[in-house]
This record gives structure tokens, C-alpha cells and sequence, in this order.
């Protein structure tokens, strides 16, 4: 259940910023719900209720809840982050790392169509063991360009389709 | 056909070499994943879908099975060795489990943790045997009313039990929703929620959700948090066997922990942390030995791992019978039956009873491939703790990708996939819990069906959701769940 502290730790270092927009995001996707529901056709009803029903209620739950957020943020209302393997919520965020492994994340998107999987493997592979403090990254490219081409094949045998190797070469 | 003939039955179609084979391939991949970090049953089974539609819908997921049990006999092993529950379920077995190990009985751990699995899984079992084909014939009673009452209380349950606070679990319980909408509307044929984008026209793929959630949310929090500490691995001297006494001990509690976890694995929102909680509690006052507890108790071992077996088994419950999934892993399993053009349920047991019962059947064989594997080969399991994190974190992100790049060859499924992970490191920051989210997506689409449905019938009049017995007892619980510890809590306030 909740938990409501005072805005203040007693250790003298300034409380962390409340997570105002955490509230806002969560109104704001409400919001949309509610917004794509108005636009649907009202003509197509079916048992009195049109396909704007469910739509209208995660948009109305979203809202409703969002402003709850909202005031028990107000109240001071603690965000303790989760523990889990390898990392404990208590620990202060690395940015670098956060970005790196966010990269990672990305690069597929803008890698796979020209480069093909594996060589996005490759890259993708070393930015995640950057974002874990691996500095061995020309051990990390070889191994995640092996492992990029051996799952590129494996796969392609068990019948995924997973394009071509390097599109760019037309491989 | 009665229930035992069924069942042999079943094990015809388990025991074929290809179907051995997959349960072995499942059995062994579990064991692994439950040793890893950062990776659990429901993340694994979500990436091997795609490959196993060549496989055939028995064969899948006779190896599915392999994989769910064999994660919790994996998870027992890092919480005995290294004091980090495998999964969550193993949690209570890291707090008598390590202690052992920590006193030269590492050994006595290890066995009694994997045959009280063995001993709960197969008794869980045989209880889904019997019980499956009643409830399933009980559900064919079941209105569009009826299941749409179900539905909302397993909203409410998990969103209330699931995470430390209720607002934030219905916060993601309705995100599930709202991505549940997404896509083309069945009745009317309009597409909602699309934005323009004719990728979304087939809604959110649950696997992209899902990996996303799970593996890439997972790696970008560990990576920003991550303590490079090496793991303390206790050796495990003598062999892999249990002494007379700890035999005696631990025989009640695998019996009460299978009690425990199978019915509680079938509830929504039940899970293995509540059942294995309840288990050590319970032998902790039970046992005649209270002051070992704290200082490696054998009992809380054999407890603990005994109700987390049983609770997965629980889990195939409302599955196969309701086509209701409770827990992540079982949303992807249903996941995986829609892959396979299935819908699990009542009508399964009669349309696909080689299917239902191969499935029954190989969990008995399944249990007892994890034994062996298990307790002879421990040393083989625990390298495995030796892959260094940074490219353990790396190589799962790579399985994800590949995962929904072979699914679709989709770019935008590339996108989602980095979008909703940074949702997912924003839930863990700010202690959201994940699950509900999987549940209202994949049961959101379910009770908006069922109340269309149900509405239809009763030529729109609303009363219709309240006219059963069955559908006034759902709704009736899930206002339970909602406000009595609202109301406890008050209570306690006042006085």
C-alpha cells in the first residue's frame, strides 16, 4: 500500500524533486483516450454501445487516476524504486549508462533495414556492456557480431525471417 | 471418457521421442533461466514463439511447460548458493536456503529444494488433472455475463494485490487497456487509437509488450544502477543427499506448501510470492526447531519451494479451463495459444483433447526430468553464474530483438520495442508494477467482447451483467478486493 512521508529526509540533503509530471503524463494519455474515443463514428452502435466504450474508459480511468497521483504527490507521497537483480532501487541513477543503454535500445531502429542483423547485434551488443562499465569493447564487437551472425542463421534455418545480412551489400 | 483414460491418452502423445525431446529442450532452457538473472519464464516463452510455429501447437507447448517449471527448480538453486532468488518466487528459499549452504549443508538445500519441487509439481499435477475437466465443464455454464465478472475481478485483484500501491497498479492496469483498444475494432470494423499508423491497425503485438517490459526496460534499470559485485558462490561440499532427519522434516512441509500454492496459483493475481510467504510463515510456527529459523531451517526450504512448484501448476488452472491467465507467464501462454489459433477454455478440452491432455501428461514427465537434471548436475547449472553480467544484459537484449524483428520484420515493432522499454524503466523507477499492464492487455479486448456480447443479449438493458449468481459473486469479490483493506486500514486509523 502507500506510503506518506513528510517531503523531508533527515539526513540534511534536499529532498528529491516531487514527480509532478509523472501525474501529467498519466492525465495526458487520458486525454488522448478520450480524444480518439469523441472522433470514432457514433453511426456504428452495436448492442447500445459503440466501439468509443472501452475506449472512453481507459480514458476516463486514466484521468481519474492521474489526478489521484497528483494529490498523493502532493502529500508527499515516497517512490521507492524497485530492487532487483544486480541493481537495488536505493542506488543513485548512473546517467551515462541510462543514455548508453537507451541507445542501444534505439539502434536497431535506424541499423537493421541497411546493415542487417547482425552487425546491429554487434553494435547494439557493445553499447549495453558500455552501459555496464565493460571497457573490453573490441572483445565486445567480436563477440556480438558472432553472436549477431550465429542467431541470424540459426534462426533463418528455424524459419524466422530475418533479412538479408548486410542489406546495404545486397549479402 | 473418463478422467484416467484421458490421461493415458496424454501420455501417448507425451511420450513420443519428439515430444520427449521438447520437453527436455524446455526442461533444460528453464533450469538455465531460472539460474540467470534478468530474465524469467515469461520473457523466454515470449521469444520463443516465433520460432515455434514450425514446431506444432503439442510440441510448443509441452516445451512451454518445461520451461515454467523448470525456471522455479533453477531459482531455488541461486537463492541456496548465492542468496539471489532465481525468481520471485524463490525469495523465502534464499532466506533459510543460503544459511544452509553457508553451514556445509548446501547439499541437504539443494535436495530437499529439488525434490519438494518434484513432490509438489507432481501432486499439483495430478490435482489438475482431476480438477481441470469439472471446472472446464462447469464453465461451459458460463455467460458473456459471467466471464465478463471474472474479468473485472482479475483487474481488480491484480491491480490491487500487485505492488505496493493500489492507485499505481490501476494506473497500469488501465494503460493495459487503453493498448488493448488499440487496433481495429471487431464488431464495427473501425480502427481505434491508430493515429494514422497502419502498423497499429492489428493492435499492440502482446510479445513486443511484453519483451519490451521485461528485457529492455530491465536492462536500461540494471545498467543505470548496476553494482560490478561478483557473486559469492557457496561450494557445496559432501553429496547430493538428505539425511534421515531431514527427510522427516521435510516431508509435512511439502505437503502443506503444495496445500498452500496450488490453489493460490489459481487465483488472479495469486502468484508464488504470497503462497511461499504463507508456507515459511506457517512451518516457522509449526516446526519444532523454531530456533534454527533465521540460522537455516530445512523446513524453509522445503516449504517455500513446495508452494512456488505448486503455485505454477495452479497457474494452468483458470487457463486452460477459463482461458483466464493470472500471472505474466500465463498471458503469454495464452498469447501463444491465440498464435496457434486456439483459444484455451472449455470447448479445448473436447476440440483439442490430445493437445490438454499430451500437455497434463508431459508435466508429470517434465518433473522428473528436472530431478535429474537437477540434483546430479548442480555443479554444470552453477557456471552458468560465471557469464559476466555486462554480456549476460547484452545477449538478452539481442535474443529481444531478434524476437520481434522475426516476428514482423517490422521497424515501428523496433520503435515500440524502445519506447515501451523506457516505459518500463520508468514504471521500476517509480514503483509501478508491470503486470497488471499485461493483464489489461490481453483481458481488456476478452471483457469488452463478453460485454458486448453480453449487453446483446440482453437487448442493451445493463441488468443482464447482474443477473447470474456466478456474475453477482465475481463482482461482489472484486468489491472486496477494492475496498475492504481501504476500509481495514480506516478502521485501524480510527482506533
Amino acid at each position: 500500500m502507500s506510503n506518506n512521508t513528510n517531503t523531508s529526509n533527515n539526513t540534511g540533503h534536499p529532498s528529491p524533486a516531487k514527480p509532478w509530471w509523472l501525474g501529467v503524463v498519466v492525465v495526458l494519455m487520458g486525454v488522448v483516450c478520450l480524444y480518439s474515443a469523441n472522433e470514432l463514428a457514433n453511426t456504428a452502435r452495436y448492442s447500445a454501445i459503440g466501439p468509443g466504450l472501452f475506449v472512453t474508459v481507459a480514458g476516463i480511468g486514466l484521468i481519474l487516476l492521474g489526478v489521484l497521483l497528483l494529490i498523493q504527490i502532493a502529500r508527499g507521497e515516497k517512490f521507492e524504486s524497485q530492487d532487483t537483480e544486480n541493481a537495488e532501487g536505493n542506488t543513485p541513477m548512473d546517467k551515462r549508462a541510462f543514455f548508453i543503454a537507451l541507445a542501444a535500445a534505439f539502434v536497431p531502429v535506424f541499423m537493421i533495414n541497411h546493415l542487417g542483423l547482425p552487425i546491429t547485434a554487434m553494435v547494439a551488443f557493445t553499447l549495453v556492456t558500455l552501459a555496464f562499465g565493460s571497457k573490453q569493447i573490441v572483445l565486445n564487437l567480436i563477440i556480438g557480431f558472432i553472436l549477431g551472425t550465429a542467431s541470424w542463421y540459426l534462426f533463418s534455418l528455424l524459419g524466422l525471417q530475418l533479412g538479408e545480412f548486410i542489406p546495404l551489400l545486397g549479402i | 471418457m473418463d478422467t484416467l483414460g484421458l490421461l493415458l491418452q496424454g501420455f501417448d502423445v507425451a511420450l513420443t521421442p519428439i515430444n520427449l525431446f521438447w520437453a527436455l529442450v524446455g526442461s533444460t532452457l528453464g533450469t538455465a533461466i531460472g539460474i540467470l538473472p534478468g530474465i524469467g519464464p515469461a520473457l523466454t516463452i515470449a521469444l520463443l514463439l516465433p520460432v515455434t510455429v514450425s514446431v506444432g501447437p503439442v510440441s510448443a507447448f509441452i516445451m512451454f511447460a518445461g520451461v515454467l517449471y523448470g525456471a522455479m527448480y533453477g531459482g531455488s538453486t541461486t537463492s541456496i548458493l548465492i542468496n539471489t532468488p532465481g525468481e520471485a518466487g524463490s525469495m523465502m528459499t534464499a532466506l533459510e536456503g543460503n544459511k544452509m549452504a553457508r553451514a556445509g549443508r548446501g547439499a541437504a538445500a539443494l535436495a530437499t529444494a529439488a525434490i519438494g519441487s518434484f513432490v509438489a509439481g507432481t501432486l499439483a499435477t495430478l490435482a489438475l488433472t482431476f480438477a481441470a475437466p469439472y471446472i472446464a465443464e462447469l464453465a461451459f455454464y458460463f455467460k458473456p455475463a459471467d466471464y465478463f465478472a471474472l474479468t473485472v475481478l482479475a483487474f481488480t485483484s491484480v491491480a490491487v494485490v500487485m505492488g505496493s500501491s493500489r492507485v499505481r497498479g490501476f494506473i497500469s492496469l488501465f494503460i493495459g487497456l487503453a493498448f488493448g483498444v488499440i487496433g481495429i475494432d471487431n464488431m464495427t470494423g473501425q480502427p481505434r487509437m491508430t493515429f494514422g499508423f497502419a502498423d497499429l491497425l492489428d493492435g499492440m503485438e502482446l510479445t513486443v509488450v511484453l519483451v519490451s517490459l521485461f528485457a529492455v526496460g530491465e536492462i536500461i534499470y540494471v545498467a543505470s544502477r548496476y553494482k560490478n559485485q561478483k557473486d559469492e558462490v557457496v561450494s557445496v561440499k559432501g553429496g547430493m543427499w538428505m539425511s534421515k532427519s531431514d527427510w522427516k522434516r521435510s516431508f509435512m512441509p511439502w505437503i502443506r506448501g503444495t496445500a498452500i500454492g496450488f490453489p493460490m496459483g489459481a487465483l488472479p493475481g495469486g502468484g508464488s510470492e504470497i503462497p511461499t510467504m504463507l508456507s515459511y510463515t506457517i512451518e516457522k510456527n509449526l516446526t519444532k526447531h523454531k530456533d534454527e529459523f533465521g540460522k537455516g531451517a530445512i523446513e524453509g526450504v522445503a516449504g517455500p519451494e513446495a508452494a512456488n512448484n505448486a503455485a505454477a501448476a495452479g497457474v494452468l488452472v483458470p487457463l486452460l479451463t477459463l482461458g483466464l491467465p493470472t500471472s505474466a507467464t500465463a498471458a503469454i501462454l495464452l498469447a501463444a495459444f491465440q498464435n496457434f489459433g486456439l483459444q484455451p477454455g472449455p470447448f479445448l478440452f473436447t476440440s483439442n483433447p490430445e493437445l490438454i491432455w499430451g500437455l497434463i501428461a508431459s508435466l508429470y514427465i517434465g518433473n522428473a526430468m528436472l530431478l535429474i537434471l537437477n540434483l546430479p548436475l548442480i555443479g554444470v547449472w552453477v557456471k552458468l553464474l560465471l557469464i559476466p553480467k555486462p554480456q549476460l544484459y547484452a545477449g538478452i537484449l539481442i535474443f529481444a530483438m531478434i524476437g520481434i524483428w522475426g516476428v514482423s520484420g517490422s521497424v515501428f515493432d523496433l520503435a515500440s520495442m524502445a519506447f515501451i522499454g523506457l516505459m518500463g524503466y520508468v514504471m521500476r523507477v517509480y514503483d509501478f508494477p508491470i503486470p497488471p499492464l499485461l493483464i489489461g492487455l490481453i483481458l481488456g479486448p476478452m471483457a469488452e467482447n463478453q460485454l458486448r456480447t453480453a449487453l446483446a443479449a440482453g437487448q442493451g438493458n445493463p441488468a443482464v451483467l447482474v443477473e447470474s449468481p456466478m456474475s453477482i459473486a465475481f463482482l461482489s469479490l472484486s468489491f472486496l478486493f477494492l475496498f475492504v483493506p481501504f476500509l481495514i486500514k480506516r478502521l485501524r486509523t480510527v482506533a
